[in-house]
């Protein structure tokens, strides 16, 4: 056991030395920071100017009404759209004109109103060089719709007023109701479920393949052969293991740390940049409890086949080729994703969250979307658990035999072989 | 030379799929004797010293070490330098030796000590908190020799211990190799190169195709063989040995030329024919045959058969 220690601190001690540790560390939260920063900044300074345009309303009456509408300001405060003239009326040739000012630039663009606009036969246009802002903004839509709206209501006699009095819409408030109290949703039981559940994806994937890597180091530098000359196979794969998992959780614990300050202070930089409050994300710590099993458990698991395939290649083309099946198996839990969130508790989100391989990620998704019955989740840990185990058997063989094996990349049925080997 | 045995190897077989890698073959290697273990590539060399770690394990047969079966701790009690030379690049040089130690159940601290003793020894002292990668080939293959012998072995395995080193280096080793022989070590030695298994062992055997060809001391081997050899340096038309039914085997080496005579040879019919020939012969020896040549009759004899 001291052997296996010894295995476990080596893999660890090198690995947070290393440059690439110590700069992912760094700069992952100084990138989410960044982002988080650039996007409170960019929401209350954002970039854009006010549009020059000229309404041509062939339909004659409705362009005022529609002017009176454009009341939407930019972030800066200054108007969306400042209305040069409005043309009721106008001749043949204005469009021609008028594009030909919006290529020399003098107007930014122009509005037409067809005649047949006001029984809905033909459609309203704005012309534009750059189409990008009015995308983005509705509010030139709603006010010609409002114009146009109004005006048939008028033409059959009715008060305008009263209209928008009785077609007033209803907010929808959804509330999530738990255990522990019900509580306003506004998306972020889903953003949490889908943070947690990504996080688990990118850490399977990146830390499997850094315990398949470590395995192919030993073996292409040949250190392998005093290794297994002084230790058992098992514990060699085993300290890989664990040792690459002591360096993940210490990056995580970083992280952690690093988020509860940037939580802690960010609605202090937040205000202070005139924004409103941060997207908060509380993970409760039963969440917490359950993300690190299944964590642990995937983990194990996928990174006991990770660490197969590293025993089995010789080079890096051959890694790549043969790692695939194994990641598109983490990358089919993500793609799944959309099952669950539709419908966490139906006999497809249930049967899917059972199968080991994506119960780390869809198991998790639905504890955290809507907690399952509990006899489900005992179910699950205990496939998991159960294959874990089987494969962690499995990749034990296979690695005790690859590790001394050089040239080409096994067949199935050679790895049938290595397994069965005394 | 201590009678009693470090190594006993009984009737152990390996087999790869189809392959015989190691068929049926047993070997006693004394306590305190350098022992040659040869044989051509992919004669099952590597497999037996394998089995003899504890990296395999034999199909049939069983392996002793020191009076005891093979187990966890007996790994320990073991040196090993493989052909194939291997560290973590990465690391500093005293960090490797310190892990590699530790792997052998040395303690850190006694660990630390004697690793910086062997540093100096080998003169790497002013490499020591380097990075492997940043050593040359024969500094790495100093410091894994180093690896090797760090936790004081009773046995010690060394696989083609002098490639890649410049004769000053090869000579560091042999003398260490000698002393730790001296102080009772046994070592069992691979290697091609038959004038070092001449030069350092004490018995040898030879494995083809996985059986044992041909073993026991070297000293007796040579002598079964008797001196029918004859070492020549001369001056003059080399038609003199141009005798088929006296010699058997012609070796050319420049200066000096070996001829291996035939069963019944007399070495004198070559000397006469010299001499009638007008050739001036500067050395002439009988000799034992070299373990180059009993190496090549034994491997193509069994070719052969």
């Amino acid at each position: 056991m001291h052997k296996l220690w010894l295995v476990i601190k080596r893999e660890y001690l090198t690995r947070v030395r290393t440059r690439g540790f110590i700069v992912s560390t760094i700069i992952v939260p100084v990138l989410t920071v960044g982002v988080l920063v650039l996007q409170i900044v960019t929401a209350s300074r954002q970039v854009g100017h006010t549009l020059r345009i000229v309404v041509l309303d062939e339909a004659g009456g409705l362009g005022s009404a529609v002017v009176k509408g454009l009341s939407a300001k930019l972030p800066s405060g200054e108007q969306e759209f400042q209305v040069v003239q409005t043309l009721e009326n106008p001749p043949a040739d204005a469009e021609d004109s008028l594009r030909a000012q919006v290529l020399r630039g003098e107007i930014d663009a122009f509005l037409v109103l067809p005649a047949s606009v006001a029984n809905g036969k033909a459609s309203a246009e704005f012309h534009t060089r750059n189409p990008g802002q009015v995308i983005i903004s509705s509010e030139l839509n709603h006010s010609v719709s409002d114009a146009v709206i109004a005006q048939r209501l008028h033409a059959r006699g009715v008060d305008v007023k009263d209209v928008a009095q009785v077609v007033k819409g209803v907010d929808l408030k959804v509330i999530k109701v738990g255990t522990r109290g019900d509580s306003e949703e506004k998306g972020q039981t889903i953003a949490l479920a889908v943070v947690v559940g990504m996080l688990l994806y990118v850490t399977l994937i990146i830390y499997g393949v850094a315990t398949m890597r470590a395995v192919m180091e030993e073996k292409t530098t040949r250190v392998i052969e005093i290794l297994v000359a002084s230790a058992r196979p098992f514990y060699l794969l085993a300290g890989k293991i664990l040792g690459v998992a002591a360096v993940g959780l210490t990056q995580y614990a970083i992280w952690v740390t690093a988020g509860a300050l940037v939580t802690a202070y960010g609605a202090t930089v937040a205000s202070m940049l005139h924004a409103g409050a941060l997207p908060s994300l509380h993970l409760s710590w039963p969440m917490l409890a359950c993300t690190m099993i299944f964590f642990l458990m995937g983990y194990l698991l996928y990174a006991s086949l990770y660490a197969a395939v590293g025993a089995m290649v010789s080079n890096d083309q051959e890694a790549q080729q043969a790692q695939m099946p194994i990641t598109l198996l983490i990358v089919a839990a993500v793609v799944l994703f959309n099952v669950i969130l539709r419908d966490p508790n139906s006999p497809l989100s249930t049967g899917l969250s059972m199968i080991p391989f994506f119960a780390p990620i869809l198991m998790l998704l639905r504890i955290a979307l809507q907690t399952p019955p509990l006899w489900q989740i005992a179910l699950c840990l205990g496939i998991l658990g159960l294959t874990t185990a089987g494969i962690v058997f499995l990749a034990a063989r296979v690695y005790r035999v690859g590790i001394l094996m050089y040239g080409k990349r096994p067949s199935l049925a050679e790895l049938v072989k290595w397994v069965k080997y005394t | 030379m201590g009678k009693s045995a470090a190594v006993v190897v009984t009737s152990i077989t390996k087999r790869f799929d189809e392959v015989l890698a190691v068929n049926n073959l047993s070997l006693r290697i004394n306590e305190g004797s350098v022992f040659g273990l040869l044989g051509p590539n992919g004669a099952g060399k590597t497999t037996t010293l394998r089995m003899i770690l504890r990296i395999m394990v034999p199909d049939e047969g069983a392996i002793e070490m020191l009076g005891q079966p093979l187990t966890e701790s007996t790994q320990d009690r073991i040196g090993y330098l493989p052909e194939e030379r291997g560290l973590y690049t990465r690391m500093k040089v005293r960090e490797v030796l310190l892990f590699l130690a530790g792997l052998k159940g040395l303690g850190e601290h006694e660990a630390g000590r004697r690793i910086d003793e062997w540093l100096e020894r080998l003169e790497l002292t002013s490499w020591t908190s380097n990075k492997v990668i940043d050593l040359s080939k024969g500094m790495q293959q100093k410091v894994q020799f180093i690896a090797a012998v760090v936790h004081r072995p009773p046995v010690l395995i060394l696989d083609e211990p002098f490639t890649g080193l410049d004769p000053v280096n090869a000579g560091i080793i042999k003398d260490i190799m000698l002393d730790l022989r001296k102080n009772g070590s046994t070592i069992i030695l691979s290697t091609h190169r038959m004038e070092q298994v001449e030069m350092m062992c004490d018995s040898i055997c030879l494995i083809n195709r996985g059986q044992s060809v041909l073993d026991g001391e070297l000293s007796a081997i040579k002598r079964s063989y008797g001196k029918n050899t004859v070492r020549l340096e001369y001056e003059g038309d080399p038609g003199f040995l141009d005798q088929p039914n006296l010699v058997a085997a012609i070796n050319h080496f420049g200066a000096v030329t070996e001829v291996r005579l035939r069963p019944n040879g007399d070495s004198q019919e070559i000397l006469k024919a010299a001499v009638a020939r007008g050739v001036r012969i500067n050395r002439f020896e009988l000799v034992e045959p070299p373990l180059n040549d009993i190496f090549i009759e034994k491997v193509s004899g069994a070719a052969h058969a």
